[in-house]
Parts: structure tokens; C-alpha cells; sequence
């Protein structure tokens, strides 16, 4: 018989007390992975919104925010600036981006193959519901948003058709062939698209030239998306010589606006994970504190085990073991906790993520409750070694 | 092979100091059967624990096979109790969660010795106990877990056994049998030194020494001279 066989025998026997001390690391360590996890799920959602959207980068009209302010009072936001952007802006952004990715050191990338997509939104009502109405010019919109799949009807092909989203399609009970009106002018529903989890699918897009003349806006886009050809395209050099050299719009990375916010959640996770370390603080006093009883009730073993001849390392180590146990159990507990918890309350913090299970973060959770037991062990380990064997007999 | 020089014990300080020894001297030579026997309170406890290193003497020497034991530091008395002295306690102290088996072998554990089954399972067809192996000390009988108790300390090879009313909780039937035990260790030369209140025990030992307040009251074939 060895120690560590010893150890589990007694750990065994003692199992209520043993899971008891486990469960004060399990809370820590819950916590850990549940945030870990959780995070992770909304990290994989900006990202994934990102690849939805399909663009590199979007130009929108430069517009600035005026707070209107009495003293300390404020009468309100004023917008000051252009809602629209002039095709003649539209050019200079096509000659920026071009010749910016043809001075870039990507091979592989055609400048011609940019896909810059420009676009007018229109607030109207259709069959008397309100529903946003975009212009886009059929081809270069088509592709950027590469997985868009027409569900029934064909693509748009001439002027006076529409393609609808999903989800508009429906609650307009739109079908391929109905006419609807827009301002004055029928147009024809082409095809319906299939959904796509964006905002695409709440959409009736028209080539853009139709919806200009209609509501007399000869000439006005209201944003232009980008998407370059390749992964290495220089999109923040692109960004900043669009800013600088053409006024009245402003160009964004969508890739900056996703580091934006995930850096947003990086911060509140850093928040969160330091108020789990209180926590495994904690559950390690209540290990401590379990473990320390433990030794009150076993003087009488630990007499006997030192009067047969056990060294203070070898009580050292049983408690050690006693304490690697209470980790692995916990640690485990902790993780399948930590992760239910992350499919629990994961969907209620980030619309729409999906928490999916992460198997990397099991030897962390093992890390951290076995670090934490052993660290709690310690005390109690030590004051073992300080019951004098005559008196351990003495007192019972 | 046994020497206690002047030892002396007490506990607390001033008004409250109590003496429990008060300068002993005695002799053990390897093979005898000592008895020491007194009133409760005497001290023979504490006397015992001193021999066996489990408590250190307020003054005087406590030497066994030539060596000063009185003063070791923690790691010295370690090897002593693992390899030279072993005990049997009036209340058996075996370890609940282990099996009789297991409870023997628990020395061993710490020594290192990992192949001492056979060994462990002869001692237990020596004190008759081979059926109850596998059993755990909540299922043996009083004089069943004293013999584990017995098997446990005697399978260390120890140059002394100590052992302190070991039929002390025992029916009188149970006691004489462990007696026997005790008896037959030591016509095999086993040298003991037990602790008790029974005549019978003493008569049937190779020497007895009674203590009185701390004092030696009285001896029969025990040298109780220094040196």
C-alpha cells in the first residue's frame, strides 16, 4: 500500500466532505469558465456580424453632433452636415481605393476587382407599412454580399424590379410577380431572398438609379461599401486617405469598429475575471476552512500514522494529495458548471450568440482549482504537522 | 539494551508545576517482560511515552542500544519509531477506513516497503486473525483490533515493544488471550514494556516495577540502578 492509495481510501470514506471542500473552488472556477466561454460566444458574434456584412469598409456622409446646451441644460442633439454623399465624391473614393491597393504588395489583388457598392436608403411605406427601401447597384452589391442566394424568382435584371428580404417578404406578404408602389412608379417583385440573419432580410432593394429619380435624390448615395480583393489589402491606409482627401464623408473599418467593440468587451471581461479571482480567494478560505476541520477530526489518525513511524513530509504530502483531489473534482465541476452556465445566461447577455462548448478551457479549470486547493492546503497541512502524538491520544 | 537515567517530569510552573516523574532510573535488558504497574495517575503513562520518544522527560536520560533518545530532533525519532520502538495502545488506534490487512501494513506504508503482503498475511494467521483480513476495525471485536494492533506494531521488527493497558478495555476472557499473545512474543525474544492494573499480567512478566506519585514504590527482578 502506498500513501497516495492511503489517501484515496480515506478520501473515499470521507467523500460527503470531500465534495463539500471541492465545492469551494467549484464556484471560482464556474466563474472563470462561464465568463471565458461567454466571451468567447460574443467575441464569435461580432466577428461573425463582421463577415455578414460582407464590406471592408463603408464611406458614409461626414456628419457631426451638436449638442445643443442652455448652462447645464441640453435642447437636444443637433445633426449638422450632408445626409448624402455626391457621385462625384463617389468617383474620388473608387480612385483612392484603387490606386491604393495597385500601390500595395499584394499579388494577387486587381484593383479592378474591388466590388465598391453604393447605396441610397429610403424610409417609405409599401401596402401602408413603414419599411426601408434600398437602392444598390445590382452587380457590385451582389458582389459583396456573396451569399445571398435568391429563394424564389431570379435577381434583379432591369429597372423596375425589386428583390425583398426574407422576413419583409413575409410580414408584406409579398410573392415574385406582385407590383408594389413606390412614391409613384410600380415596380415588380423579382425574386425573394433567402435569410441571412441581417438586417438584409427586414429589406426591399431597387437598383439604385430607379429609387434616385423616383425620390429626387438625382445624384445622392447615401453610403458606399467596400470590399477589397484580398486579405492583405492595405483597408486602414484606404480609410485615412479617404478622410483626409475628400470632405463632407467619412470612411470606416469595419474591422476597427469590431476591434472597437471587442476591445469594449476584452475590458469588461478583464472586469469580470478579476471579481472571479475574489471569488476563488474566497472558495479557497472555504477549502482552508473544510481542510482545517478536517485535520480537528482526524488528530487521532494523524497520531497514529506519526506513531508508527509517518515523517511531517509524508502528512505534508497526504494533504497535498488529500488537496490534488479536492482540485480535479472541483476543477471538473467546475468547468461543466461554468459551461451550462455559459448556455444558460450567455444568450441573455449577447442577442443572439451562440455559446458553443470549449474543451480548451478544461485544463485551465484544472489549473486553477488544483492551484487554489493546494494553496488552501497548505495551512491546515502544516498545523497537521504540529499535532505531538502523546497528546493526540491524550485528548480522546 | 535499555537504560533510563534520572528521569524526571512535570508539567506547568510555580504553584501549578505538578511532578508526574520524579527522578527514575531503571534498566532493561533485551528478552524481559517488564510490568509496570501503579495508581492511576502515577505516571506510568508518561514514563512509557518517554521510553518510546513520544514525550521528552524534563530532565535525565532516556538511552536505547547505546544511543540517546531523549534528545533527538523530529527526523532521528522518525527512524526510531519506524525501525526500533513500536506500540500498542490500550484503545487499538487502528485507522477506520483501512482493512485489518491494510492496518498492518500502515508502517510499511511510510517506510516505503510496498512488498510486505505476504508478511502482513502471515502475522494474521500467527494471531489467528487470516479470515478477517479483508474485514475494517468497525467489524472486529475488541481483542480482534488489539491483535491488528499487535500485528501492526510487531511487523516493523522493533528492538521494543511498548504497550500501555493493552487489555485494559478486555473482558477477562479477551484479556488472557492477548496476554498469551504477549507472552508468546516474548519467549520468540521480543522485548516488552506494558503498562497495566492486572496482577495476573504482572506475575506472568519477567519483571515488574510499581510506581507510587512519581516515585519507583517497588521493583521485582528490574535493575534499577544508573549505568
Amino acid at each position: 500500500m502506498k500513501l497516495h492509495q492511503l489517501v484515496i481510501k480515506d478520501v473515499v470514506r470521507r467523500k460527503r466532505r470531500i465534495f463539500y471542500s471541492a465545492l469551494g473552488v467549484v464556484v471560482g472556477t464556474m466563474t472563470v469558465v462561464a465568463i471565458l466561454t461567454m466571451a468567447a460566444a460574443g467575441e464569435a458574434r461580432i466577428y461573425n456580424q463582421v463577415d455578414k456584412y460582407g464590406a471592408n469598409l463603408t464611406v458614409v456622409p461626414a456628419i457631426s453632433n451638436v449638442d445643443m446646451k442652455i448652462g447645464d441644460l441640453s435642447l437636444g442633439i443637433l445633426a449638422v452636415g450632408e445626409n448624402y454623399i455626391s457621385d462625384d465624391k463617389l468617383m474620388k473614393v473608387r480612385q483612392i481605393t484603387e490606386s491604393k491597393i495597385r500601390e500595395s504588395t499584394c499579388a494577387s489583388a486587381k484593383a479592378e476587382d474591388t466590388a465598391l457598392s453604393p447605396k441610397l436608403y429610403i424610409n417609405t411605406t409599401v401596402r401602408g407599412v413603414s419599411v426601408t427601401v434600398v437602392g444598390i447597384e445590382p452587380v457590385e452589391e451582389s458582389r459583396i454580399k456573396t451569399w445571398w442566394k435568391v429563394h424564389q424568382g431570379e435577381y434583379l435584371t432591369n429597372a423596375n424590379q425589386a428583390v425583398v428580404g426574407a422576413i419583409a417578404a413575409n410580414s408584406l406578404k409579398l410573392n415574385v410577380g406582385d407590383a408594389i408602389t413606390l412614391n409613384k412608379t410600380d415596380v415588380v417583385i423579382a425574386g425573394i431572398l433567402d435569410e441571412t440573419g441581417s438586417n438584409d432580410d427586414y429589406q426591399i432593394f431597387v437598383p439604385i438609379t430607379t429609387l434616385q429619380k423616383e425620390f429626387g435624390k438625382d445624384s445622392l448615395i447615401s453610403s458606399v461599401d467596400i470590399r477589397v480583393p484580398c486579405s492583405a489589402c492595405p483597408v486602414q491606409y484606404i480609410v485615412d486617405d479617404i478622410n483626409q482627401g475628400i470632405t463632407g464623408v467619412r470612411a470606416v473599418s469595419v474591422k476597427q469598429i469590431a476591434e472597437s467593440e471587442t476591445g469594449i468587451m476584452k475590458r469588461m471581461e478583464r472586469f469580470m475575471l478579476a471579481l472571479a479571482g475574489i471569488t476563488l480567494a474566497v472558495g479557497s478560505f472555504g477549502v482552508a476552512s473544510t481542510m482545517m476541520s478536517s485535520v480537528h477530526q482526524r488528530i487521532k489518525d494523524i497520531g497514529i500514522m506519526r506513531a508508527v513511524g509517518a515523517s511531517r513530509g509524508q502528512i505534508i504530502t497526504a494533504f497535498i494529495y488529500e488537496a490534488f483531489i479536492v482540485g480535479v473534482l472541483g476543477g471538473i465541476i467546475g468547468y461543466l458548471a461554468g459551461t451550462l452556465l455559459a448556455y444558460a445566461i450567455g444568450p441573455i447577455i449577447f442577442a443572439g450568440a451562440t455559446v458553443t462548448f470549449l474543451p480548451q478551457y478544461l485544463p485551465l479549470s484544472f489549473l486553477l482549482a488544483i492551484t487554489v486547493s493546494t494553496i488552501a492546503a497548505v495551512y491546515p497541512a502544516y498545523s497537521a504537522t504540529k499535532i505531538k502524538v502523546a497528546d493526540s491520544f491524550r485528548s480522546l | 539494551m535499555l537504560k533510563v537515567n534520572n528521569v524526571s517530569k512535570s508539567f506547568g510552573s510555580g504553584s501549578a508545576k505538578v511532578t508526574a516523574l520524579d527522578d527514575i532510573s531503571l534498566r532493561v535488558n533485551q528478552g524481559e517482560f517488564i510490568a509496570i504497574m501503579g495508581p492511576s495517575g502515577c505516571g506510568k503513562t508518561t514514563l512509557l511515552n518517554i521510553i518510546g520518544g513520544l514525550e521528552q522527560p524534563s530532565s535525565g536520560e532516556v538511552i536505547l542500544d547505546g544511543q540517546r533518545i531523549d534528545n533527538m530532533d523530529e527526523n532521528a525519532l522518525v527512524s526510531i519509531r519506524r525501525d526500533r520502538i513500536a506500540y500498542v495502545f490500550q484503545s487499538y488506534h487502528l485507522i477506520p477506513s483501512l482493512t485489518a490487512l491494510e492496518n498492518v501494513l500502515l508502517p510499511m506504508t511510510f517506510r516505503g516497503a510496498n512488498n510486505e503482503r505476504a508478511r502482513a498475511m502471515g502475522l494474521l494467521e500467527k494471531i489467528g486473525l487470516k479470515e478477517r483480513a479483508g474485514h475494517k476495525p468497525g467489524e472486529l471485536s475488541g481483542g480482534e483490533q488489539q491483535r491488528v494492533a499487535i500485528a501492526r506494531a510487531i511487523i516493523s521488527r522493533p528492538s521494543l515493544l511498548l504497550a500501555d493497558e493493552p487489555t485494559g478495555n478486555m473482558d477477562q476472557k479477551t484479556g488472557r488471550e492477548i496476554l498469551a499473545l504477549f507472552n508468546r512474543l516474548n519467549k520468540e525474544g521480543q522485548t516488552i514494556i506494558m503498562v497495566t492494573h492486572s496482577l495476573e499480567i504482572a506475575e506472568g512478566a519477567s519483571g515488574v516495577i510499581v510506581l507510587q506519585d512519581g516515585q519507583i514504590k517497588s521493583k521485582k527482578n528490574v535493575s534499577c540502578t544508573k549505568n
